[in-house]
């Protein structure tokens, strides 16, 4: 089984895949993020009336397979708005979005989270509703949404397999075309299992223990 | 009252004038890179070498195509069911991806003439005890989602009425599940069947027969309005004829008898 | 605006053939749960067992389930196994595929779930003379399934998107791979994913509301 034709340059291939799929996670897990905490907060403040467009929005996002996403996006950019983007633009965009929707969840999940009435203590003391934000809910939502952050990061670097279809050849694309050339897909597919693996499981287990402590004290 | 006209007439000529684009054609020569779309997993027509640098018959007249133009080419791989959308998307400028060039297609792309053409080959698993086209009835067969082949093929089982078909996205996971018995059989162009045979890279399958569908001739395509860059396309193909070139990426790919590609008692 | 001409005809004329595979789907993401839920109170169970070999068994899976893609299971439900000489058809690889990935979700879910529920209570039903099955089955299960609830309702919509993945395992009778097929006979891209991308969000919107109205209904208290 261990008899293989990979070749060196060919674990440099795979390894550029690997970074591709790095890249790309962290990029849209970065712009997810901070889109995400905005439409949160957004949501929280306006109630929910006023952020129902914004809901609908990114309810999208959670509704619809990511494949279709960024098909659409792809062909909505390029066919009917013309502009001339890279795959890889279009890949961060679409991934950026969609970590925004499911980090918005956290987000209002997490500020939810701070009771009313240790806010209202801290208006009553005078803090400014920016003070109030800053020094009470952020510190207290972090704890809250922080595990399940880490958990959505994760899940973007899974998913983010899917942008092949957006001709970004990342990780398991690279894997496609090695198992290709070489046609031994059992071997390369564990290869490749392997990595999401040693990346994504320290990182779950570190998210874990972040639960634990945060609901031991 | 005449003067009025002439500055309307004026007005007309100079809108027309300033709505007039440049041409893809001028866009490409003045990017100075023509982008591809080319399928690496067709081999011989797209592959990668033990470097993963794509190669193949239609890499080399990719390459032809930027060398005609004077300008770099830059192969941009697209799986079969994506060929159409990369260059909807404006990702690539034309496509040297053995596309057929079906009627139903044509609404959407613009094809020129057909610079190859394909005979259609039945490759089977030896334990499946498939001989001929007409012994896969009943059986799982397969073919590339979304190629001239698989059209037929499924539209075929779906009139046998027994067996099943598969699409599968690839070429290459098309030929794996062949040699793992997944697929009984697969219908494929000739050249590609003879090619992943020969590799032994997939134990067990053989070519056993010719597919009676019609001969499937591939063409390059670009955007349906681009007339400047499909006039360039078509000529460009005619020069490969005429100079000998495609006889001699023939020889060097695939070998054999170089298929023509006109059609008999047609015009074009 | 814009000089692209939308089609939509093309497309509507195929709706039947679209919704036929939207029901497969469901079908599929059904299957998936059902088994999937089975499964995972078993890796549960397997889990609070002593057993050294079997916790490392359920632990496996779980772990893997977990931090691989999706994508990545159902390609090696079905490219991967074969290599044992083990064959599954596109539906069965991409149904593997999906419980095995719910089933690793879900077992998490569950072991979150059991945190909240008091050892005492189990305790209480064995000295009510109950054996251990008893306890776990009338006392801890029900709690357990109902506190996962949620959860559960979420899985269940990403096993619907998971669907999407079976075209890599030459999957052509479910949603995603109608639609595919259609684009490649018709090379409508925007208009038939768009449409696919409608339906999808009616059957996610279909299920996250109806489970709203069955958990008003069940857990009122």
């Amino acid at each position: 089984m261990f008899e293989t034709a990979l070749s060196a340059a060919d674990l440099i291939f795979l390894a550029k895949g690997a970074g591709i799929t790095i890249v790309v996670t962290a990029i849209s897990v970065v712009i997810g993020t901070v889109l995400g905490i905005l439409f949160g907060v957004l949501r929280v403040q306006l109630g929910p009336i006023l952020s129902a467009p914004l809901t609908l929005f990114l309810d999208i996002f959670r509704s619809v397979p990511l494949l279709i996403q960024l098909v659409l996006a792809n062909s909505f950019i390029g066919m009917v708005l013309k502009l001339q983007l890279s795959g890889f633009f279009v890949a961060c965009m679409v991934l950026s979005l969609y970590t925004s929707a499911y980090c918005a969840e956290l987000v209002r999940g997490g500020i939810d989270a701070v009771p009313g009435i240790t806010r209202r203590a801290a208006r009553s003391l005078g803090m400014s509703w920016a003070q109030d934000m800053r020094y009470i809910v952020l510190p207290l939502a972090t704890r809250v949404a922080l595990p399940s952050w880490i958990g959505l990061a994760l899940g973007v670097m899974k998913d983010s397999a899917l942008v092949y279809v957006v001709q970004v050849t990342e990780l398991l694309k690279s894997t496609q075309i090695l198992i290709t050339r070489l046609q031994e897909p059992l071997f390369l597919l564990l290869i490749c299992g392997a990595f999401y693996f040693i990346i994504s499981f320290p990182l779950a287990r570190f998210g874990g223990y972040l639960e634990k402590r945060s609901s031991n004290d | 009252m005449k003067m009025l006209t002439l500055t309307a007439a004026f007005v007309a000529a100079t809108g027309i004038a300033g709505v007039a684009h440049a041409d893809k054609l001028d866009d490409i020569i003045a990017s100075g890179t023509l982008r591809c779309a080319v399928v690496l997993d067709f081999p011989p027509m797209g592959m990668r070498d033990e470097n993963n640098v794509p190669i193949g018959f239609d890499v080399d007249y990719c390459n032809d195509l930027a060398k005609a133009l004077g300008v770099t080419a830059e192969i941009v791989e697209t799986p079969f069911p994506e060929r159409i959308p990369a260059l909807m998307s404006g990702r690539v400028d034309v496509g040297v991806a053995s596309t057929s060039d079906t009627l139903e297609r044509a609404k959407t792309v613009g094809f020129s003439i057909p610079y190859f053409a394909f005979e259609m080959a039945v490759t089977a698993n030896e334990k499946s005890g498939i001989t001929s086209f007409d012994s896969m009835k009943g059986h799982t067969v397969g073919a590339v989602a979304g190629t001239f082949e698989a059209i037929a093929l499924e539209k075929q089982v779906n009139e046998w009425g027994e067996g099943e078909f598969r699409p599968y996205q690839t070429q290459a996971d098309v030929f794996l599940a062949l040699s793992q018995g997944q697929l009984e059989a697969t219908v494929s162009t000739s050249t590609v069947a003879m090619a992943n045979v020969k590799t032994g890279n997939f134990p067990g399958i053989s070519v056993v027969g010719k597919a009676p569908f019609d001969t499937d001739y591939v063409a390059l395509f670009a955007n349906r309005a681009d007339y400047g860059l499909l006039n360039y396309l078509n000529l460009f193909v005619n020069q490969q004829i005429r100079t000998g070139r495609y006889a001699e990426l023939y020889e060097k790919w695939v070998g054999g008898d170089l298929p023509t590609l006109t059609v008999p008692n047609a015009y074009r | 605006m814009f000089d692209y001409t939308f089609q939509w005809n093309q497309v509507l004329v195929r709706l039947p053939k679209m919704l036929d595979g939207a029901l497969v789907t469901m079908e599929v993401a059904v299957l998936s749960m059902l088994i999937g839920i089975t499964l995972a109170i078993i890796l549960t169970i397997l889990r609070l067992s002593g057993s050294r070999p079997l916790k490392a068994v359920a632990t496996g899976w779980i772990e893997i389930a977990r931090n691989t893609p999706a994508l990545f299971q159902i390609y090696m439900a079905h490219f991967g196994v074969a290599s044992f000489g083990i064959h599954f058809s596109p539906f069965v690889s991409l149904l593997i595929g999906i419980t095995f990935n719910n089933a690793g979700y879900l077992a998490e879910n569950f072991r979150g779930a059991l945190k909240a529920i008091p050892d005492t209570q189990a305790r209480a039903g064995r000295s009510l003379g109950m054996s251990q099955i008893q306890a776990f089955g009338y006392i801890i299960l029900p709690q357990m399934l109902r506190i996962s609830f949620l959860p559960m309702t979420n899985q269940m919509v990403w096993a619907i998107l998971m669907t999407s993945l079976g075209v890599t395992v030459g999957m052509n009778s479910d949603l995603y791979g109608v639609t595919q097929d259609l684009n490649a006979l018709t090379f409508r891209t925007f208009e038939l994913f768009a449409i696919a991308g409608v339906i999808f969000y009616v059957i996610t919107k279909f299920i996250t509301l109806s489970a709203r109205i069955i958990a008003s209904r069940l857990f009122r208290y």
